[in-house]
């Protein structure tokens, strides 16, 4: 991480062997994550070559506290997104309350319009940062204690979006174990979202399963 | 017909995060199935309206990613054994596709099989440096 920050700096410097270092150190992962998607050799250099060339010309607004290997990756899955849509295999998809209100838009369960409370990117970015927060402080407690499969289980819950009766089948651990687990994680995550006074709403999947 | 997806694994899918195979088959999914093309316009609907998904956050912020150094011990296999389990945990069941796409590249450089790099590393370099000095 600091590597990287002292590196960005040398860019921002304008300094050439800087950004030599940054595409031999970073080219290889980003060309393997779009090979996964694209067989011809041609456009997948071409979306590396465009990530490059967007990452300079958001260079003035990169934070440079945020890790620059996740940063390069979110550009380049907008490139291939990109990429895609003009080839025909990733549609253009309209929102589902395009045509009445977003800002009516409701989670199901959660009787109030999560926008009816105004935030502005800034606010939402504090949120966010505060739940990432939470839950990285939860996985590196359960890391330290080499209790792999609690957050096997979550990733599996959370990232997957698995149910518990799927998940407990793929970890060979009973339902009970994963709700459990479960319990456990979402408390953690609730008592920080309230300690921080950050409104419930916009975080329905804590007060659903909670 | 029934979409078979979950709300994480849409968002995944268009955040381009999901496991390759799985992507191909949501877009292929995509032309005949109007459920899913709701579920996806729903989710769409519900980032705009900024609620926050427990799943879409881990991803982002690669909450559970190993760090590249452990990518590479875990391709040495000399990691603990309940760690190296958990690592290919991460990249075959839940498909991590930054942690995948690090691990191939790892696999490359050990491997000593990637001709063209030094060529690519040149052309990228030629073709972008010019946008660095318009930068300040």
């Amino acid at each position: 991480m600091e590597a990287d920050q002292h590196l960005v700096e040398r860019i921002r410097r304008q300094e050439p062997e800087a950004w030599n270092d940054l595409i031999a150190r970073y080219e290889g992962r980003l060309q393997a994550y779009i090979s996964r998607r694209l067989t011809n050799r041609s456009a997948v250099e071409d979306i590396v070559q465009e990530t490059f060339i967007g990452f300079l010309n958001s260079l003035p607004n990169y934070d440079g506290r945020r890790p620059l290997e996740s940063y390069l990756f979110s550009i380049s899955s907008n490139k291939l997104t990109d990429h895609l849509r003009r080839e025909n295999r990733r549609p253009t998809i309209v929102p589902a309350a395009a045509s009445s209100n977003h800002s009516e838009w409701q989670h199901a369960g959660n009787q109030r319009a999560a926008s009816s409370i105004v935030r502005s990117d800034e606010r939402r970015t504090i949120e966010e940062h505060a739940l990432r927060d939470a839950l990285k402080k939860q996985v590196e407690y359960w890391r330290e204690r080499d209790d792999w499969l609690k957050i096997q289980c979550m990733e599996l819950i959370i990232v997957r979006g698995w149910p518990n009766k799927q998940t407990a089948g793929e970890l060979g651990v009973s339902q009970q174990k994963v709700a459990s687990v479960k319990h456990e994680f979402i408390k953690a995550l609730t008592r920080s979202v309230r300690s921080r006074g950050l409104p419930e709403e916009v975080f329905p999947e804590l007060y659903e399963t909670g | 017909m029934t979409s078979h997806y979950s709300s994480s694994e849409i968002e995944a899918f268009l955040d381009e995060a999901l496991d390759a195979d799985k992507m191909a088959a949501i877009e292929s999914s995509l032309r005949e199935d109007k459920e899913l093309l709701g579920q996806v316009a729903e989710v769409i609907s519900r980032r705009d309206a900024g609620i926050h998904s427990l799943g879409e956050i881990w991803r982002r912020h690669r909450v559970s990613c190993p760090s590249r150094e452990d990518l590479g011990s875990y391709l040495l296999e000399v990691l603990p054994g309940p760690q190296q389990l958990y690592l290919r945990f991460h990249l075959e069941t839940v498909g991590c596709r930054m942690c995948q796409a690090n691990l191939e590249d790892l696999q490359l450089q050990q491997a000593g099989g990637d001709q063209g790099r030094q060529a690519r590393r040149k052309r990228y370099f030629e073709s972008s440096a010019g946008y660095l000095r318009r930068d300040d």
